[in-house]
């Protein structure tokens, strides 16, 4: 096995090649970080059949990415609590940089640019003090790190930019954990969940937390429409049988909409929501259950479940012009338009949570 | 790949023996029947157990009402049988123990933000008699509810003159009493109906549990809540790191009772993974055999609160024991997962 020092420099070594742009890129449509049928971790490129068209080693168990908005390059993260990311060009997925939290902090597995892409601002916890951070790293100065400011709550796991704004928009979960305790949850009773509007300097603009017999609903996956609407999945932490409605949209300025499901469909959720991505023409959001091995597509104007399908282990979710696709632990790539759900790939290779769109 | 038995082999702590025979769980008879497995686990080691909370809990208000003191001895062991109770059905989250927040107001912990000090002294300051009467008392913060707030009554030299005397009285009292309403309210609900909701996972209208195998999933689940919550917080949290190792955070470590937790939250494990285990004499082996490993290894630790955790020459005593509860969780994880047919996916076990 590889000494993780070792494995770095190797990584490094890499080089560095001259910035292309998304143009010019050509079949790398996701990334998703995965586990290989070795064991290793890696992040992948996925190109529209499905396939892998590149893949990236990572020291330990990756979990999202960040696409820049306009240079072929995207950062995959650490699975929380880890401490690294890695810069690669997508178009050959060399790896550019590699981030380091700084002492007494780790990555959630989460981050954003500004609309420039100049800066990139990722979810992180200082876990001493039990607070969310937002980590601001320089792209421009080689993503070295240049600040950070308050998340606004406690555990904030995903982080987008509002899209033609600089405004971020934050899911604080509002589970504290801690390093020394592994992935245990501290604070489960007294939890307090919100979705934080901050600028980019770090006031926060806008709270929105939902009714005090929800605060056990740790609102962990967002994704934003092209207009600013926010949709949120989140996990409930109490009893399965007593979880609560487990997906709203929210604007900023307005009250929170919340879906309303059957029961049948409620139930199908096991509690638990794992990735939100909108379709391309934003008029419905796609929500996917590992537990509950099912994915629903939320119909946004009448905040109902639209059609659902089941799907073992399912996780990612990517939009693409003919409806969405979809990833599994299992290794299935498979295409979900309409009511039909097609495979189109399958490797020995475990998916991990989120498929981020190129 | 690390594992229990590399751990054991390199007798890494003064432990003369451990049991290798397995003669609880061979003499069960094989069976991969879940509705047997189901009723077996809740009339063997749900349903007595949370008798024996409520039956300790209704002792416990009934020796506060007439010991109130925080340092008199009989109180101090009703509350210490209750406590005992309480650890012994502290992974069965699911169902009852967390209707109305149940399992939290007898249990607020860890405390990792100090609430229950900070609360208590409020309240003891205010000394606002009418919050005590018991419709206010139970809706007053669950950080002051409970067995872990009670410790501070009966333990901590800054409660025991904090205030009136009249007040930490009935304050005491009222804290048992809501322990006596609440263990009984969960051991009245499993009594009355949520056994046979278990017990009849997979029939027809039963709503919770529609096949055999979410009633399964349920039990095996505790069984890995049981191990996290003991392996990441009973240890983990006071072993910190090396360069910092926390002995402040032990679970009740003002009365002493750290390590004694540890050993009566591995006897309970034990039991539920032998239940489990069923069928599967070498499985059942294993982890009689690490639990039983961590029960007296962690006697021999002559350390009741952990503290050795700052001492460089005694930690890895306890890191051992982490190190044997993380195997059996990757037992229970893969093995048991296998054996019992509910293997969580990739993603599904994630929590993220």
């Amino acid at each position: 096995m590889v000494s993780r020092r070792g494995f770095i420099a190797g990584a490094l070594a890499a080089g560095t090649v001259p910035t292309m742009t998304w143009a010019g890129l050509g079949d790398v449509l996701f990334l998703s970080a995965a586990q290989d049928s070795g064991g290793a971790y890696r992040l992948f490129g996925l190109g529209a059949a499905g396939d892998p068209a590149f893949s990236v080693p990572l020291p330990a168990r990756g979990h999202a990415a960040a696409a820049h908005p306009t240079a072929a390059e995207a950062v995959g993260f650490a699975r929380r609590p880890g401490n690294f990311a890695f810069v690669l060009d997508c178009t050959s997925g060399a790896v550019l940089h590699r981030l380091e939290t700084p002492e007494g902090r780790h990555f959630y597995g989460h981050g954003a640019f500004s609309i420039d892409g100049n800066m990139l601002f990722t979810t992180e916890n200082d876990y001493e003090a039990g607070q969310g951070v937002i980590g601001v790293w320089d792209r421009g100065a080689g993503y070295r790190r240049v600040g950070e400011f308050a998340s606004g709550g406690v555990g904030p796991h995903q982080v987008c930019r509002v899209p033609g704004r600089e405004t971020l928009v934050v899911a604080n979960g509002g589970i504290e954990t801690h390093p020394d305790s592994g992935r245990a949850k501290l604070n489960i009773p007294m939890m307090q969940p919100n979705l934080a509007y901050l600028s980019p300097g770090g006031e926060v603009l806008e709270r929105m937390s939902l009714p005090g017999g929800m605060h056990m609903n740790s609102i962990r996956h967002i994704a934003v429409r092209g207009d600013g609407l926010v949709a949120f999945g989140m996990q409930w932490q109490g009893d399965r049988l007593q979880a609560p409605v487990l997906f709203g949209v929210h604007r900023q300025g307005a009250a929170p909409r919340l879906l309303d499901p059957t029961d049948e469909d409620h139930r199908a959720l096991h509690g638990y929501v794992g990735s939100v991505t909108f379709s391309k023409d934003g008029r419905e959001v796609a929500i996917s259950s590992p537990r509950g091995g099912v994915v629903q597509v939320i119909d946004v104007a009448a905040m109902g479940v639209d059609r659902s399908v089941a799907m073992p282990d399912v996780c990612g979710i990517g939009a693409s012009d003919a409806g969405f696709v979809l990833t599994s632990g299992d290794g299935h790539v498979a295409r979900y338009e309409g009511d039909a759900l097609r495979s189109v790939a399958q490797h020995d290779i475990r998916w991990d949570n989120h498929m981020v769109g190129l | 790949m690390k594992r229990l038995f590399v751990v054991l082999v390199l007798g890494l702590l003064p432990v003369s023996a451990y049991a290798t025979d397995d003669v609880a769980n061979d003499a069960t008879p094989p069976t991969t029947d879940h509705a047997a497995l189901i009723q077996a686990v809740t009339n063997k080691h749900i349903l007595p157990r949370y008798e024996a909370l409520a039956e300790t809990g209704a002792t416990l208000a009934e020796t506060a009402t007439q010991h109130c003191s925080g340092t008199g001895p009989a109180l101090r062991a009703a509350w210490g049988k209750a406590f005992d109770a309480w650890i012994g059905v502290s992974h069965l989250r699911f169902g009852p123990s967390e209707t109305d927040n149940r399992a939290f107001s007898l249990a607020f912990w860890p405390d990792s933000r100090g609430k229950t000090p900070k609360a208590l002294r409020g309240l003891i300051l205010k000394g606002d008699d009418t919050l005590l009467m018991p419709a206010a008392f139970a809706v007053q913060s669950i950080a002051v509810q409970g067995y872990y707030a009670m410790e501070y009554l009966l333990y901590d030299p800054e409660f025991a003159t904090l205030g009136a005397e009249g007040f930490r009285c009935d304050l005491v009292k009222a804290m048992a009493g809501n322990i006596a309403l609440v263990t009984a309210a969960i051991r009245d609900d499993w009594v009355n109906g949520y056994a046979q909701t278990l017990i009849t996972a997979g029939a027809e209208g039963n709503a919770r549990y529609q096949t055999q195998a979410e009633g399964v999933q349920e039990l095996f689940k505790a069984l890995g809540t049981g191990l996290q919550v003991t392996s990441d917080m009973r240890l983990q949290r006071p072993l910190g790191t090396l360069d910092r190792p926390r002995p402040d955070r032990a679970e009740a470590r003002l009365s002493g009772r750290s390590v004694r937790h540890v050993i009566l939250s591995v006897e309970a494990l034990d039991e539920l993974a032998g239940l489990l285990s069923t069928g599967a004499p070498s499985l059942a082996g294993q982890f009689h055999d690490g639990f039983g490993y961590v029960r007296e290894a962690a006697l021999a630790l002559d350390d009741p609160t952990f503290a050795t955790v700052s001492d460089p020459g005694k930690r890895l005593n306890i890191e051992t024991l982490q190190a044997v509860l993380e195997d059996l969780r990757e037992i229970a994880a893969i093995e048991l997962g296998a054996h019992l047919g509910v293997v969580a996916g990739f993603n599904a076990l994630d929590g993220d």
